[in-house]
């Protein structure tokens, strides 16, 4: 029965906007949305009907097998070319956009090449494996005996300073894997949108001229040519398998249009769909259609190469002149029919699914990887690039109100508010995004750290979660943070414990002294300063070492040959000596603690001397058992962050402004800055059984601070224009790369014309300040607790968890319970 | 013996008769689908469950 307009009004007022996205959507939206499989893991687990795909990773290793001899890339590329090429392949009914990784819909797939510790907790994951479980048992056992100990980070480990490698994997200090096995990359699109033939037609020249000079006068200059030839064959020989792979596509639709399919607009449908297949990627798209297909082309066969927990992208940048064209000028589709196209663009994406070794999905619950679109911004002559097609996806994420991938919105002046309006209106349904971002101040950003020149930082993307990357030629960063990311409450609480870490029973940083002997509050920053620079210097030389062994370890075909500097010196991607300019961070987990942690020894041990230093640590050592009302006075009376309090302001900013001089001290591979950047995924949650007690007030076990600079959850007490002085204090220029802030609004204050000005006043307050990101979460209370309480009826209720959304019924009690407790800010 | 060319679902490729896809139409739980697998068209199916005659 038809939905009238009287009960979507009432959906409306409800707020119940999953309801009102269900019944204004195409019904063709409707199927597919409800189609598609979730495959993040919910809280930490697959739900029931997620299978590992077996028949890829037998497919990769046969081929591996069977060319021993090859050098890496090359070996690696006939194997992706024979998974491209016999890999089982889907058209979903109704559907106008295909490819996935997998052989079924309800596939996810892992890297055998990659990790054994992955592998074999592949082994042991139950539910996961394709029935009957006693044969895929079997299958996974051979698989695992195959590539046991000659994984990439096998080989790594080798490499590795032991005590470094000890640390480094303890789980306590970092997170992340020193591999492009584990890993995300920027995609040279510029590059990329030239079509593979003519990307192939390129390598043959190079490969022609090489050939030349090799038969010419002998010189030892021509030694390193030898091994461009394979590479460049490996790179061919991918992108000549990703065309085929296109080509099956455009097979299939053709058998199913001539065999099966007996209504006559879907045999139109499947015919386009043969037709688009057979253009895109071997040449460049003509057609908003040919656009989207494209892109999800590139995005798909690139995860047959390897785990890509990121998606830097800005698809109304590429998508939005064809957008124009197809819709406004020739009137070739409608505007409905291209939200179709962008609402499935969405749904394909949120199709594919990755397996995530435990930690990883206790750090990124209910999603598969950080795919964070990047909307909006300036063109690289400054003007506003927002387009039609920006407007579309903003209408169309209502529609299909998945939580991956999400949107990061290039703010900035210029911007129209009829585009402003679309935005609030995707935060007030609730999505949690966009995220805002400050698009002058990151340019800027990227220039002061990464000497990025002005019209490459103008084009920048969001490389993960938060930090830009311009996707140019010698701005793509192939290797996730080529960095680290650091549980940072550590620095605090091993200048409190002279190094020595009480939770994993073992000496990780160095030893700064007895915390009772420092005289000073300034002494005790000295022993912090020290502890800082220990735990970026041991994460950023892991990581480089890793990074620097990458293409000899790894290998990346597809990667090298999206990349215009790779296709030009026949070297890896990862090859840090290929020109890229060098883009690294160190992303800060559980930063805030400091602060505030600091600021409550300045105050109550230093200052007010109202406690020993001797008192404190016995406290912390039992986990404030026992001193309840001790602990009581260090979350009350100790200054906290958020509330425009200068006195731990202060130290926020001596802490950042510190460490952001050392970061120009640490050089990345490329030999570029290391700025940090504070911020959380769902970290915050992971690491509360990692972190002991802390001068905060802080339990061992309970969840750490949510966001980069996002108060404590309920610590911020006098209101959002005190959270937004306080975070003003920070020069988001100088002092980090950018600096994740959660906020949460009330719906019901924001409702109606009122409330959008208000947020829009709000907007104006952060960029005065200067401000590089602000989220907002926009559900009440009474619909996360009622989702608590009844998930099956709220299935389609997102919040933003950190530097990503979810659906709140994906992610654990722990995390519900921390977006709850943060405080709703009211505005005006 | 039983191959896949006498089947209903096997389609051989336009320019090796040797080989073709498999093409079947599946209804999971969530979504219907068709899905191509790619076969040699002498391969023995006598054990596929799935096999009609053409």
């Amino acid at each position: 029965m038809a939905t009238t307009a009287k009960e979507i009004k009432e959906f409306e007022e409800k707020q119940e906007w999953w309801w009102v996205a269900e019944k204004t959507r195409s019904s063709r939206l409707d199927y597919l949305r409800k189609a598609v499989w979730k495959k993040g893991a919910l809280g930490g687990n697959y739900a029931p009907g997620i299978e590992i795909d077996l028949e890829f990773p037998e497919l990769y290793t046969e081929t591996w097998q069977e060319n021993e001899g090859d050098p890496i890339m090359l070996r690696k590329a006939k194997s992706i070319g024979n998974v491209l090429e016999n890999l089982p392949i889907f058209i979903t009914d109704q559907s106008q956009i295909v490819g996935c990784v997998g052989s079924a819909p309800h596939n996810i797939v892992s890297y055998w090449q990659g990790a054994s510790m992955i592998n074999e907790e592949i082994y042991n994951e139950q539910g996961i494996l394709p029935q009957p479980e006693e044969k895929s048992l079997e299958r996974l056992a051979a698989l695992n005996e195959y590539w046991g100990g000659n994984t990439a980070l096998d080989e790594l480990a080798k490499v590795l300073d032991p005590e470094d490698a000890v640390k480094f994997m303890s789980g306590a200090i970092g997170w992340g894997t020193p591999s492009s096995a584990v890993g995300y990359a920027t995609k040279d699109f510029r590059h990329i949108g030239k079509g593979f033939e003519n990307i192939i037609e390129e390598i043959d020249e190079n490969m022609e001229r090489t050939d030349k000079l090799l038969r010419g006068n002998p010189s030892p200059d021509l030694l390193p040519l030898y091994d461009k030839l394979p590479r460049w064959e490996a790179m061919q020989e991918v992108l000549d398998a990703a065309i085929e792979y296109a080509a099956r596509y455009a097979r299939l639709a053709r058998i199913i249009a001539e065999n099966f399919e007996t209504d006559p607009k879907r045999k139109e449908e499947l015919l386009r769909i043969a037709e688009t297949c057979e253009r895109v990627p071997a040449q460049p798209p003509r057609t908003l259609q040919e656009s989207i297909q494209y892109d999800h082309f590139v995005q798909v066969v690139v995860r047959y190469e390897t785990y890509e927990g990121a998606m830097p992208h800005r698809p109304d940048y590429l998508h939005g002149p064809f957008f124009d064209k197809d819709v406004n000028i020739n009137k070739s589709i409608t505007r409905d029919d291209a939200l179709d196209l962008l609402g499935e663009h969405l749904i394909r994406t949120y199709e594919i699914g990755i397996f995530s070794p435990r930690w990883t999905r206790e750090g990124l619950q209910g999603i598969t990887g950080t795919w964070v679109w990047t909307m909006g911004g300036v063109n690289e002559d400054g003007t506003d690039a927002c387009n039609d097609c920006t407007t579309a996806y903003m209408q169309v994420a209502r529609l299909v109100r998945i939580a991956n991938p999400t949107f990061s919105f290039r703010w900035h002046p210029k911007v129209k508010d009829e585009l402003m309006r679309e935005i609030f209106e995707c935060i007030r349904h609730g999505l949690g995004y966009p995220s805002l971002r400050n698009d002058p101040i990151l340019v800027e950003n990227a220039m002061y750290w990464h000497g990025h020149p002005l019209r490459e930082a103008r084009q920048w993307v969001t490389q993960s979660c938060m930090s830009p990357c311009p996707p140019t030629k010698y701005g793509c960063q192939p290797f996730r943070m080529a960095s680290a990311t650091a549980n940072c409450a550590k620095i605090v609480e091993y200048t409190l414990h002279n190094g020595y870490d009480n939770v994993v029973n073992m000496q990780m940083g160095p030893k700064t002294g007895n915390a009772v002997d420092f005289k000073t509050y300034d002494e005790f920053f000295e022993a912090w300063t020290k502890q800082m620079k220990w735990l970026l210097n041991i994460l950023v030389r892991t990581v480089a070492l890793g990074r620097a062994k990458d293409p000899e370890f790894f290998s990346r075909p597809i990667l090298s040959a999206y990349y215009e500097r790779a296709v030009e010196t026949g070297t890896d991607a990862v090859d840090y000596t290929n020109g890229e300019r060098g883009n690294a961070w160190v992303t800060a987990f559980t930063w805030v603690e400091n602060a505030d942690s600091l600021a409550a020894v300045k105050k109550l041990i230093y200052d007010d001397k109202k406690y020993t230093m001797a008192e404190l640590i016995e406290a912390l050592k039992n986990n404030w058992d026992g001193k309840e009302e001790m602990r009581l006075d260090f979350v009350n009376n100790a200054p906290k962050w958020g509330n425009d309090d200068d006195y731990v302001d202060d130290i926020m900013v001596q802490c950042l402004k510190t460490t952001a001089a050392h970061g120009k001290e640490i050089k990345c591979v490329c030999g570029n800055n290391i700025p940090i950047l504070p911020e959380n995924v769902s970290g915050n949650i992971h690491y509360a059984n990692v972190v002991s007690a802390l001068p905060n007030g802080r339990r061992l076990g309970d969840a750490l601070y949510d966001g980069g600079i996002s108060p404590g959850p309920g610590l911020d007490k006098k209101g959002p224009t005190a959270v937004l002085k306080s975070c003003g204090k920070i020069d988001h220029v100088l002092d980090g790369r950018a600096f994740l802030l959660n906020q949460r609004l009330s719906p019901t204050q924001l409702a109606g014309e009122k409330g959008y000005q208000l947020w829009k006043s709000y907007v104006k307050s952060w960029d005065d300040l200067g401000m590089d990101h602000v989220q907002f979460n926009m559900v009440d209370d009474s619909t996360l607790r009622a989702a608590q309480k009844d998930p099956e009826k709220y299935q389609e209720v997102i919040v933003r968890v950190a530097g990503y959304s979810a659906h709140f019924v994906d992610i654990s009690r722990k995390t519900q319970d921390n977006i709850i407790q943060r405080t709703v800010q009211g505005l005006g | 013996m039983a191959s896949c060319n006498e089947c209903k679902s096997f389609f051989s490729l336009e320019d090796d008769d040797s080989m073709g896809d498999c093409v079947r139409r599946i209804v999971d739980p969530r979504q219907a689908y068709y899905q191509a697998k790619p076969v040699e068209a002498d391969n023995d199916s006598s054990n596929c469950a799935s096999f009609q005659k053409k």
